[in-house]
Parts: C-alpha cells; structure tokens; sequence
C-alpha cells in the first residue's frame, strides 16, 4: 500500500522532469552530444597511457576501460537524478516554496529527492553500458553472474554512499539559507542572493564529481566485475553505505526539526 | 472549534550584527542572540465554518501565526490544535485537512502547466481520480480557470497564476483554509472574483478560513469577525461591525452638489470635497437628521458609509500602543 503510493508519487514527479525536458529539446540535444563528446574526450588518456604498454600498474587496457565505463555510468546518475534535486532543493528552501513541500503528507525526504531529474543523462548512462561492453570484449570473457550480481550490489551501495552524502549536503544548506536569512533581516552587507548556491556548485560538484565517485563508486563495482573484490572490502562497502544511510536519515530529520523551528 | 490556540509563543533568536566592519569582525566569535518575540501568548478559538480576518501591521505575526498552525513552525509555548491536531507533529490525516496559501510564495510548478502540479497534488494527497476530476471541474467554473491549466506557468499573469495557486492549494477539499495575503498585487476586479470565490468555498464546504490581506475591502467583504494582532500580542478578538461601531462611531456622508457651501459646514466635518462631491463626518445621533436635510436639498445621490475600516486600524494601533507603553525591548542574551 504505501510502497504503491510512493511508486505513483515517483512516477508522477519523473514525468514532470520528463515533460520539462521535452520543453527544453534543443537542450536535450545539446546535453546529448555533449556528453558524448566528453565520453570521447575520458578515453583519449586511457588511450595515450596504454599506446606503448599492456599494463599500467597492474591494470590492463580491457580493465582500465572497466573502471572507465563506470565512472561514466555513475556520473550519468549522478548528474541526472542526484544533483539536480539538490539544485532544485536549495532554491525551493531559498525561495519559501519548501514550505509547500512540507504540507503535503508525504515523507519531505523522498519528495526532495525526486522533485527533479535530468532525463537526458541516460545518455550517459547508456554510453558507459556500452563502454563496459566493448571492454569484456577486448578482454575476451564475459563476467560470471555471480560477478555481475556483486558488481551491481556494490555499485548500488556506491550510489547510496553518494545519496546519503547528498542528503545531509542538503541538510546543511537548511542552516546556511537560514542563515543568510538572518543577513538579510539585519540587512547586512552581503549579497544574500549570491553566495550559497554558489558554495554547492563549486566545492561541493568538484567533491561529488570527481572524489567521492572515483574512489568508491568506480573501483569496487568494477573490480567486483573483474573478480579481483575481496569478500571483506565488500562486505565493508555494504556495512558503510547502510551506515551513511542511517546518519544521512538522522541528520536530515535534525535539519528539518531546526527549520520548522525557525524559518521564515 | 476547529482551531484552539492557547498562550502561543513563538520567539525567534537572531544573530545581532552590529554596524562597522570591525564589529561584524569581532562578531564572527561573539555572537549576540536577540530574541525576536514574533508571536506572544495569543490566545483564541475559532469555530467550524467561520470566516475570520486577521489584521495587524507589517511584523505583527500574522504569518508566523499561520506557519504555527499549519505545522510548519514549532511554537515556543503553547498549545495549538487544528482540525483536533497538534499541527507541528505534521500529521498526513492533519495535512490532508488543512491549506495555506502564502500571495508571496508559489507552488506551481514554473516550467510545467498547472495541471501537472494537479497531477502531482493529487497522487500526494491520495484523491481518488473520479473526486479530483469533480473538483477541478467545480474549480474551473468558479474561478474561471478554462485555458489557464494547460498553459506554462511562467506564461500566466499574477492574477492568472494566483487562481491556478488557489485551485492546487484546494484540490483535496481541505476543511481549513489559512490565507495569506491570498489577493497581494491584485487589480481590484480579480480581488472580487478571489472574494467570492473563498466565500463560495467556505459555504458549498462548511470550511473554516483564516484570512490575512492588507487591503481591508477583502476583510470588510468576507470576514464577520476579524482578530487584530500588532506586535505579537492579540489586541482585538471580535465582531467586525462592532469594532467599527466604537473606535469611530462617525458615518460618513457624501452628495453631489445642491447644498449650499455655507450650509454644508453645518452637516459635519467636510472629509473630502471633490469633483462636485462632497463628504462629510456625521456622528450617529445626528445621521438621521442630516441626511433627511440634504435628501431635501440634493435629491437622491447620497451615499452614508462606515469609515473606512483602515481609519479604525490606525486608530486601535494608536489607542493600544498608547495604553500599553512599549513592550519591553529583548531580553538580555543569557
Ligand atoms: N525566521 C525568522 N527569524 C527571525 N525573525 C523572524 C523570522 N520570521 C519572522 N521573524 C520576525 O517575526 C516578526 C513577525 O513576522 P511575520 O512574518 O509573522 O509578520 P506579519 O504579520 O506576517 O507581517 P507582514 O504583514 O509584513 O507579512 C517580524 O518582526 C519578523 O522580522
Ligand atoms: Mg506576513
């Protein structure tokens, strides 16, 4: 029943971004292409590197596109259902539309984090599927289903690790809008409209982007397929995704206690 | 009662800045805490079905009133029930039975039609389809919404924009409306049709409304009773016509032309004289005598009114805060 209920808000909000989109083809074109390019543009080292060797530090040409591809996947997903919320998120606390969100009687968390997709980063997506192929190809095997399945498993704890970051990211933008709205009633100097929108999208997409993705989320799926993933470090990966997922949870329902204690 | 509100309190702590570079320097270490008693020991119950205005100056609470009683703010002291719950445990069988229209927010969807915000309210608050469809044809009549939903709604006016937001904010029957400042920018036609609207809603539903607006036609339209809060503290609590009936008991009369200057002076204080049209102030003893006087002189275009209701405000404000010298400033940071 609620599970149900939760699958039409889900499905409601995605058409919305859907139907968004649809508005903006040009731009959907526009995105498409190019991430293709950069697709292109992540291989062009991989290829140097490997132009006169077998194996850089172990890793063979066939692995290292592995791990490529997921990077690609992951980023495709990252960037098209997970930071656009964000995006739409701080400006929903900013402009007092949140407060819409929190009379409808559903659980804010879950509305918050499909209010806003990026449909065309399945392009992304796609792309890195593709790549992944191409990459057990030139490796000559496939992964065995045990290997998939662990890969897949690991790779969704890589995303949950990233959305619960995500999530108390969100939190803390609930103290820092507050906070700017204090500047603004002491009608202080600063330009209030400026500054924390921008503090998410330079530290914080450089972070998201590149670090934390590249660390967890690309090296232990892909090994996972390779088959070179220890039981303990998967183990550890699944143990740590619960654990940022418990936290994230609880941060998030003290920012929202303190927001309801004094937003404006 | 739909809404009981019992000594609330809701008191915000700001961060003091004080001026100068220096200052706000030294500030960033030793923060100073004021506290901001935005709303303070109010007290009221309002009954199923009733329309109540609820005025005070900029700053007065208003909002953060209706924030505390829709769940959004957790009040500081106090108890507060709606629709016999505690709103800040924001409960889905609460939310499911109230709505709060901000005039200064929005939630329409920008880039999409209304209909897709709609869409979304509905699948939120668990409306059956058939249902949803009944009231946003009801909706659509009694607003005028034919050809709004369906268009962008960056593409729609504000006051296009405000009846699509009215139509979202009621799509699941709430029994209890809080509106805030719901007519703000509004040319007065779209006002009216605002007007009729909530009170066509009010009685097709029975629903209680709770109404803020600084423009006191809509509250001299709608509310028989208006509750008047001006620095967080509850100054009046009562019936509309009888709060103008004593802060000033004076009519106001006015004709165009047949009285004689010098006789005019006699009526009453001249308000206003303009374009053939004069105004006078008649206290209520006399009001018979002075309008069979210039019914005599000026025939039949005579108007007797109440003072305009922004009169009495600014009358209440100045007798109260005179009776009660200034609260006492912040309480000193802990
Ligand atoms: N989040 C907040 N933090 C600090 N002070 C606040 C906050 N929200 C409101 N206040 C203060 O509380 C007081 C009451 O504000 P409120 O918005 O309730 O007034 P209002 O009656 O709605 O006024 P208006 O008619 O201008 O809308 C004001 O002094 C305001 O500055
Ligand atoms: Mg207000």
């Amino acid at each position: 029943m609620r599970l149900g209920y939760y699958a039409r808000l889900f499905a409601v909000q995605a058409r919305a971004s859907l139907t968004t989109a649809m508005q903006y083809r040009a731009d959907f074109l526009v995105q498409g292409l190019t991430s293709l390019y950069w697709l292109g543009w992540n291989l062009v080292p991989l290829l140097v590197l490997y132009d006169d060797r077998a194996t850089v530090a172990g890793w063979s040409f066939g692995a290292a596109l592995v791990v490529m591809a997921h990077f690609v996947i992951v980023r495709g997903i990252l960037e098209g259902a997970i930071n656009p919320s964000l995006g739409a998120v701080v400006e929903q606390i900013r402009s007092g539309a949140f407060d819409y969100t929190l009379l409808r009687p559903a659980d804010a968390q879950f509305l918050v984090s499909t209010a806003r997709f990026a449909p065309w980063r399945a392009l992304d997506v796609l792309g890195g599927v593709g790549l992944l192929i191409y990459a057990f190809v030139r490796l000559g095997h496939a992964p065995s289903p045990a290997q998939l399945g662990a890969g897949l498993v690991l790779l969704g704890a890589g995303l949950a690790v990233m959305y619960g970051l995500w999530i108390m990211i969100v939190a803390t933008a609930f103290w820092v809008v507050r906070m700017d709205n204090l500047i603004y009633l002491l009608s202080s100097v600063f330009d209030a409209a400026r500054w924390p929108a921008s503090v998410f999208r330079g530290v914080w997409k450089v972070v998201f982007t590149f670090v934390i993705p590249l660390a967890l989320m690309t090296t232990f799926p892909a090994r996972a397929l390779l088959g070179t993933v220890t039981w303990q470090a998967g183990i550890g990966c699944l143990v740590g995704a619960l654990l940022v997922s418990i936290v994230a949870r609880l941060v998030w329902r003290l920012a929202l206690r303190s927001y309801t204690s004094a937003s404006s | 009662m739909t809404i009981e509100v019992a000594g609330l309190s809701k008191h915000f702590r700001v961060h003091r800045r004080p001026p100068g570079l220096a200052a706000a320097v030294r500030s960033l270490w030793r923060r100073r805490y004021d506290t901001v008693k935005a709303v303070d020991d109010v007290s009221f119950t309002i009954a199923r079905g009733e329309r109540v205005g609820f005025l005070g100056p900029n700053g007065a609470g208003k909002t953060t009133t209706m924030k505390v009683l829709s769940g959004l703010l957790h009040p500081t002291a106090g108890a507060v029930r709606v629709e016999g719950h505690q709103p800040f445990r924001r409960e889905p069988d609460f939310l499911r039975r109230i709505t709060l229209v901000m005039g200064q927010k929005q939630q329409l969807l920008w880039d999409l039609p209304p209909s897709e915000t709609y869409a979304l309210n509905r699948a939120v608050f668990g409306v059956d389809p058939a249902q949803a469809r009944q009231t946003i044809a009801e909706l659509t009549e009694l607003l005028g919404l034919a050809g709004l939903t369906d268009k962008p709604t960056r593409q729609l006016s504000l006051g296009e924009r405000m009846k699509c937001e009215l139509a979202a904010a009621l799509l699941h029957r709430p029994t209890t409306l809080f509106l805030d400042e719901p007519t703000i920018g509004l040319d007065v036609a779209m006002q009216v049709t605002i007007r009729d609207f909530i009170r066509d809603y009010n009685q097709r539903h029975d629903a209680t409304v709770l109404l803020t607006s600084h423009y006191m036609d809509d509250v001299v339209a709608l509310c028989p009773r208006v509750i008047v809060i001006d620095g967080g503290r509850l100054i009046h609590d009562g019936d509309l016509r009888a709060l103008v009936k004593t802060m000033l008991p004076d009519k106001l009369v006015s004709f165009t032309g047949g009285v004689p200057a010098e006789e005019v002076a006699r009526l009453g204080e001249v308000v206003k004289a303009e374009g053939g049209r004069t105004t006078v102030r008649v206290p209520e003893a006399r009001l018979r005598e002075v309008v069979s006087h210039v019914l005599d002189r000026a025939g039949a275009d005579l108007a007797v009114e109440d003072p305009p209701l922004e009169d009495v405000m600014r009358k209440l404000f100045k007798d109260k805060r005179a009776a009660a010298p200034a609260a006492p400033p912040a309480e000193p940071p802990p």
